[in-house]
């Protein structure tokens, strides 16, 4: 229902709404205090709870991203998205979109992969019952988050065990999710050492192709997982986590499993000093059958931060990191990497001071990240954030930053007949962001926040004619663009029984050719965005125990690329849920995509209106 | 004239929200640890079960009791505000020491010395009273629910046995995010 991280006072009305659970997870202490929101405070930073997540038609993750006013989401099949904020939705290419530009982390756990820098979705599965929050940084977050932070960082934070103690069991089925079943169990060995134990399962059904036949992209996945977490004093805390699953798309076409494990230890010396390590490994795999190709990638990372103040008006945080990552791929005909397999490594450190200008008004934020990568070496990502607060209802921040995109294997180590890179030697992209900011809360209830960016990149990949082919095409590093854009957000609970969240986001840009040889429909190839959209989500409690909850969605028109992405009409959507609780027990009726028959969001595939019923138990 | 009418609303309006930007701030005085310890407190009304024989009638008001320190201020007068457990109407009431103590439902004691909470909640044996406190052998030492922070959130410890001599039943929702002390 409320971020329990949100800023600001809280009033008896907001507070008396939460659960006992999720009153035990507001944090006591201001935001400013919490080392991890240092770098929030100056952001266009937005907030799902999980509250928002269950009072919505949401059943997959990637679903509960279009739930943030400021990301672009859209789905180009049954299992796939486009996800980006500030723009840079890549072309829907062999199903995946080329979006290369967020960083997405699940409890820490970096999801994207080295072989495109963007995320496969379909591999990106959470307990949503069990999600605290999913915050959503639109903007560099280069300084602390390291590459691929270009144009913003989706954050899922899952909560403690502790938090999640008891019984959960859903079930549901319908027309475009066929089924769904998923089962969760939360207990303690000790007063201090909690655990829960996960797993679920669903079939979803395809989509259709624009002439309305069916797309054969019906698929389903399974997974589960586990978490403990141990508190042996006021000082130490330690988790362990864990998840693996499997899952078939496309009649067979796509396997895709997986398995990471997640530790972490975080020691507190005082309220403003602490220190934590992570380490974690993942390995994921994917084969495409009918092209021959696949892919396993396994990751290992360790973490070290440190906060800590220096006098009373300086507050220092600092990390490093190393990472490597194993890729190996079986090439097939139509998509090769050379050299096959690769061992990447990534090694990083960052430095950010927060010093306090004016006594609780006035901060100014200095950090730089200096990373290393194999293919474009040292990078440098530094930021100056400042951040005015002259009451606690008005947060006005402004910040420059710069932010690089590293290559990746899809980049440098492509070999196709008909694309390729000359000598491998593909650079970063970079990226200086300009940004303004002012969030205010009239009053208790109401809270409104805006944003405006201004972003000036350059060394965007390119497409470019081969002057001495083969092959006909190369990629290289030379386009730059100009984006800017505004967005919008607010949250309103009007009376005790009814919410409202939404937004609204603009973007606009432009192009330029370094080179003439960059071939035309290139800008498209990297950034299909619209250029407006608007998001309503409504969630009221009625008499009689009654739910009902109403998103509504429109989304601007996206450009056609010819050959590769057909133009996609603008369209307003709205999905709606009526549910009736009964002691332990929550029934539910939700339609999605009810405005038309079906409609397409991203590439050739449409997304048909569907319904589903959904009983939940919770003890 | 229409135009004056509608600057006068706008300006109305504006003054309408200078006035609660203004003004709101200084009504926070509550930390909000306390704020979410007092919603605890209305949290216990609903989760929590007293006897019958604790009340005068089906109509008595359900009495809060703060003694010593009151850490909430207005916050736990306005979370109570027009709010009932059954038929009861919630009720707060201030106690300066313990001369002045009632028979109340629930008593939050804002105490740290535990010779002065040792004889309060000897006064308050075998009533069905809820003793809670942020004392830090409170559910130790006779007392029924201590509030703690661990992580910069705040906990529960509850003594169960104490809470049901008094015929307190305590609904396991609560039970299961407390720690337990028997």
């Amino acid at each position: 229902m409320l971020s329990a991280q949100k800023n600001g006072p809280f009033s008896p009305r907001e507070l008396k709404k939460l659960s006992v659970e999720e009153l035990m997870n507001i944090e006591v202490t201001s935001v400013s205090k919490s080392p991890e929101k240092l770098t929030e405070v100056a952001s266009a930073i937005q907030v799902i709870t999980n509250e928002d997540i269950r009072r919505s038609t949401v059943t997959r993750l990637p679903e509960a991203l279009s739930l943030a006013p400021n990301l672009q989401v859209a789905q180009s099949n049954s299992h796939d998205w486009g996800i980006t904020a500030r723009g840079f939705n890549g072309a829907p290419f062999a199903n995946n979109t080329l979006a290369d530009k967020l960083l997405v982390l699940i409890d820490g756990r970096s999801v994207y992969t080295p072989l495109f820098g963007g995320v496969f979705w379909d591999a990106q599965n959470v307990l949503l019952e069990d999600v605290d929050r999913i915050e959503v940084v639109s903007g560099p977050g280069g300084t602390l988050w390291g590459a691929n932070a270009v144009n913003g960082v989706i954050n899922i934070i899952s909560k403690n065990a502790r938090e999640t103690q008891g019984w959960y069991a859903s079930a549901a089925g319908g027309s475009f999710l066929r089924d769904y079943a998923g089962v969760r169990y939360g207990g303690h060995v000790d007063t201090n050492f909690f655990f829960r134990v996960y797993g679920q399962r669903f079939d979803q059904n395809s989509t259709t192709w624009i002439d309305s036949t069916e797309s054969h992209d019906a698929w389903h996945m399974t997974q589960g997982g586990f978490r403990m977490d141990y508190v042996p004093g006021n000082s130490n805390t330690f988790s362990f986590q864990g998840d693996f699953y499997g899952g078939m798309a496309d009649t067979g076409n796509t396997i895709i499993n997986g398995q990471d494990v997640l530790g972490k230890w975080t020691h507190r010396f005082s309220e403003n000093a602490n220190l934590s390590l992570q380490v974690y490994f993942d390995r994921t795999w994917r084969d495409l059958t009918a092209s021959d190709f696949s892919e396993q990638l396994s990751t290992y990372d360790i973490d070290l931060q440190h906060h800590f103040p220096i006098g009373s008006n300086n507050q220092v945080l600092w990390g490093a990191g190393y990472r490597m990552m194993n890729d190996e791929v079986e090439n097939s005909i139509s998509l090769t990497f050379t050299p096959a397999e690769r061992r990447l490594q990534l090694f990083n450190g960052f430095v950010q001071d927060r010093i306090m200008l004016v006594d609780q008004e006035l901060y100014l934020t200095l950090g730089t990240k200096i990373l290393h990568n194999d293919y474009s070496g040292f990078e440098l990502q530094p930021s100056v954030r400042l951040t005015c607060t002259p009451s606690p209802e008005h947060t006005i921040w402004a910040a420059v930053s710069r932010a690089v995109r590293t290559p990746a294997r899809f980049d440098a180590d492509e070999t196709t007949p008909f694309i390729t890179t000359r000598n491998g030697e593909f650079d970063s992209e970079k990226v200086v962001a300009y940004e303004i900011g002012y969030r205010i809360r009239p009053v208790q209830y109401i809270s409104f926040s805006i944003a405006a960016f201004y972003n000036e990149y350059d060394d965007l990949r390119s497409i470019n004619l081969n002057d001495a082919p083969p092959p006909a095409l190369l990629f290289a590093n030379d386009q730059q663009a100009k984006s800017w854009g505004l967005e919008f957000s607010g949250n309103a609970v009007l009376t005790k029984w009814w919410r409202l969240r939404g937004g609204y986001t603009f973007l606009d840009k432009r192009f330029t050719a370094k080179s003439p040889a960059v071939f035309s429909g290139s800008d498209l190839f990297e950034a299909i965005d619209p250029h407006h959209q608007a998001l309503l989500q409504s969630i009221m409690d009625l008499p009689g125990n009654l739910q009902l909850d109403i998103t509504g969605r429109y989304v601007d028109m996206l450009p056609g690329l010819p050959s590769v992405s057909p133009q996609i009409s603008a369209y307003t959507t709205f999905n709606a849920r009526l549910a009736w609780i009964f002691r332990e027990f929550e029934f539910s009726a939700a339609g999605q995509n009810l405005a038309g028959k079906r409609h397409g969001e991203f590439g050739s595939r449409e997304i048909p209106r569907s319904f589903y019923l959904k009983g939940t138990f919770r003890f | 004239m229409q135009n004056f009418a509608v600057l006068r609303k706008a300006a109305a309006c504006c003054s309408c929200i200078l006035f609660s930007v203004v003004c709101l701030p200084a009504q926070r005085t509550t930390s909000r640890e306390n704020q979410v310890k007092a919603v605890f407190l209305f949290n216990f009304t609903q989760f929590i079960e007293w006897p019958a024989s604790a009340f005068n009638s089906p109509d008595a008001p359900f009495i809060i009791g703060v003694i010593g320190n009151d850490p909430f201020g207005n916050y736990l007068d306005e979370t109570v505000a027009g709010e009932k457990v059954m038929n009861h109407p919630l009720v707060i009431q201030r106690y300066k020491d313990l001369g002045e103590l009632q028979t109340c439902h629930m008593l939050f004691i804002g105490q740290e010395d535990p010779q002065k909470i040792k004889t309060i909640l000897d006064v308050l044996n075998r009533r069905h009273t809820l003793t809670v406190s942020d004392y830090k052998n409170f559910a130790y030492s006779g007392g029924m629910i201590r509030f703690y922070t661990q992580e910069n959130k705040t906990r529960l410890q509850i003594n169960l046995s104490i809470a049901k001599a008094a015929e307190l039943n305590i609904s396991s929702k609560l039970l299961r995010v407390a720690e337990i002390i028997d």
